[in-house]
């Protein structure tokens, strides 16, 4: 018999404290396109994403409508489209870029992903005709989103795909000047990429999944932030312990809420259910930001040495709440830092408290990376290169997944602001430290071979 | 196998102490054995709605005295009547468990209001509990719906009957508060299993 203090504290959840999912994301293979004629490869894609993709909205209306929590992102991830590129080149990528992008309209959903390349070990002509087209399908598709990963805990570091890839996204940028580079926003850079990410803009299908699955993220900062804050005020000398506990049961409540959704979408769709991704995702929106749980807890300038510390408990603890929740968490399940996407956190980048470096360091015990980070548009190859490597190191080394989504803005220097609007949010042009001081290094090349760790067999 | 009579019961009586046991004595005394029980205390008042089956030669006229006698004269109210078990015409013998909570400032009228949307509807509330803090008043219904009623449709009707009275409404299924709330698996959950 449910207890009216349960009802109530759900409903404040879902009214009060911005509880909702994420995104509800359908996984497709498209591997079944392949074709000698690029045409037909379109065609089929198009024919397949239509057909398994045609209630995916419907569903998740009717979810809403049912159980009263929003479902903000109704989303795709195809398997690795660099697979169906295998064998031709010209504008192939672009077309089936294209293919995506109407595929992705015609069933009402505003992202995509899959326009993706696994390189950690090498690059075939199809992954490279992939990443060289990024450019011109970034900056001219709406709802395709982009992933490469250049890393692995097994295989360690491709060196020279971090350093083809770093030139690809100032040519991104470049190629969508006229929306300040948002173009850039659209890929993430992985090592260590899950295969049942839910959350864009990384999200894809990986090789190990099935024919079709459906993957949720749930969200709630708001929710944490406020039991941290309920928790404070009938107790003020709550130590850091009864906060990772507070931590802890709020996020299994969260998950649970995510589980229902996943399966319920499954099973109206007639399609399995693979995983709930408990990461903590903030939007611009305030009382629903990462930063302010952080700030919650006592950090009152995010970026102050401690900082790493809140987030590595907030993790830990989201993950400890998660697991015993659901037997299917998955995806990346931590806590982002989407810097742009959090207001706490973007204005502690434009206060010059949190800095590259700091953030970096945070990304060592969150999920994911440096995400949705803006850089001055002069930014050199080689300084994207070396951001994405450090963070590479972090991921390959600590056998975690790091990504790095970076925006070089053209024409912006250090310091100025950016606003790209809705839920990806503005922010400051960070600073670069030592642009240019390890240039000698990074255009060495190769591979960093894979780190001990690796090698557990 | 001998035939046994089943009745149903209800008992009003101002709370105190003791109460539970003096209703169940005489029953267990009239060799009944109590097969449902619902009590719950309103503003100082003990109530419960009970179903009891007894030997055939039992008499609803000889439980309502065996249950009086172990009250003060005319300190309770009882009814006692012969349990039916056939649901009367019109009744939902099938549905879906929502929750409907309303809150704002009590006045007189939201019960009426908000209760008579639902007959209309055609639902049953199974469970109807409320919370005062201060002048706000929350109501927390657990309803049965029958499956043919359009959810969302009734969802707005219940809110153009009730902001005019500065009212606000929620109506959710009763699993996203089950998922939420109890620890045994969500699979469990949505297959109609409960925990253990």
């Amino acid at each position: 018999m449910l207890r009216e203090r349960d009802i109530l504290a759900t409903l404040r959840m879902l009214r009060e404290e911005n509880l909702d999912v994420r995104a509800v994301t359908l996984g497709i293979n498209l591997d079944d396109c392949a074709d000698r004629d690029i045409r037909t490869v379109a065609r089929a894609l198009r024919a397949k994403i239509g057909r398994v993709a045609a209630n995916l909205v419907d569903v998740c209306e009717d979810l809403t409508a049912t159980y009263g929590i929003a479902i903000v992102n109704k989303r795709i991830a195809v398997s690795p489209i660099s697979r169906l590129l295998e064998g031709h080149g010209g504008d192939a990528a672009m077309l089936l870029g294209e293919a995506l992008d109407e595929a992705a309209a015609a069933v009402r959903v505003d992202l995509i992903g899959g326009f993706t390349a696994l390189v950690h070990k090498g690059i075939t002509p199809g992954e490279r005709l992939l990443i060289e087209s990024l450019p011109r399908v970034l900056s001219t598709t709406r709802r395709v989103c982009a992933s490469v990963n250049i890393g692995t805990t097994r295989a360690g570091i491709q060196v020279d795909a971090v350093n083809l890839v770093s030139a690809t996204i100032l040519r991104i940028a470049a190629a969508s000047a006229s929306s300040q580079g948002f173009g850039a926003a659209k890929l993430v850079v992985f090592a260590n990429a899950p295969e049942d990410n839910p959350f864009m803009a990384g999200a894809f299908l990986g090789c190990g999944e099935a024919e079709t699955v459906i993957n949720v993220g749930v969200s709630g900062p708001g929710v944490v932030k406020r039991a941290i804050e309920r928790r404070l005020a009938d107790a003020p000398e709550s130590t850091l312990d009864d906060l990772a506990e507070t931590v802890k049961h709020t996020a299994y409540r969260v998950t649970r809420a995510g589980e229902l959704i996943a399966r319920e979408a499954a099973n109206r769709l007639g399609i399995p259910f693979g995983i709930v991704d408990l990461s903590l995702a903030p939007t611009p929106r305030v009382g629903d930001s990462v930063g302010e749980i952080y700030q919650a807890m006592g950090i009152d300038k995010l970026g102050a040495p401690g900082t790493t510390a809140a987030v590595a408990l907030l993790n830990d603890a989201v993950k400890k709440g998660g697991a015993f929740a659901s037997s299917s968490v998955g995806g990346l399940s931590g806590a982002f830092i989407p810097v742009m996407e959090d207001h706490a956190l973007s204005d502690a980048v434009s206060k010059g408290w949190l800095t590259l470096e700091k953030l970096e360091a945070m990304t060592a015990v969150c999920s994911v990376g440096l995400d949705m980070i803006l850089l001055p548009g002069d930014t050199p190859a080689e300084t994207i290169a070396g951001l994405i490597l450090d963070e590479a190191a972090i991921g390959v080394t600590n056998n975690k997944t790091t990504a790095v989504r970076v925006i070089p803005v053209p024409g912006k220097s250090t310091g100025d602001r950016v606003d790209f609007g809705g839920l990806f949010g503005s922010g400051t042009i960070a600073k670069v430290n030592c642009p240019d001081g390890a240039q000698r290094f990074i255009r060495r090349g190769g591979r960093i071979p894979a780190p001990l760790r690796g090698l557990g067999n | 196998m001998e035939k046994e009579v089943k009745f149903v019961m209800s008992i009003l009586v101002a709370d105190h102490p003791g109460i539970m046991c003096a209703i169940t004595s005489a029953i267990t005394d009239q060799g009944g054995n109590i097969n449902g029980i619902r009590q719950t205390v309103v503003e100082g008042y003990f109530s419960i709605i009970l179903t009891a089956t007894f030997a055939a030669a039992a008499s609803a006229e000889a439980l309502h005295a065996a249950v009086t006698a172990n009250f003060p004269p005319g300190e309770a109210a009882i009814v006692v009547r012969p349990y039916a078990p056939v649901a009367p015409d019109g009744a939902i013998t099938g549905g879906t468990t929502y929750i409907l909570v309303i809150a704002g400032p009590d006045r007189p009228g939201i019960l009426r209001a908000a209760t008579g949307c639902l007959a209309r509807h055609g639902v049953n509330i199974e469970d109807w509990s409320y919370h005062f803090d201060g002048p706000q008043v929350t109501y927390i219904g657990v309803l049965t719906v029958p499956r043919d009623v359009a959810v969302a449709a009734m969802r707005e009707a219940l809110g153009a009957t009730l902001s005019p009275l500065g009212i606000t409404c929620s109506l959710q299924h009763e699993n996203i508060f089950r998922a939420t709330s109890e620890i045994g698996p969500v699979k469990s959950i949505l297959e109609g299993r409960y925990a253990t």
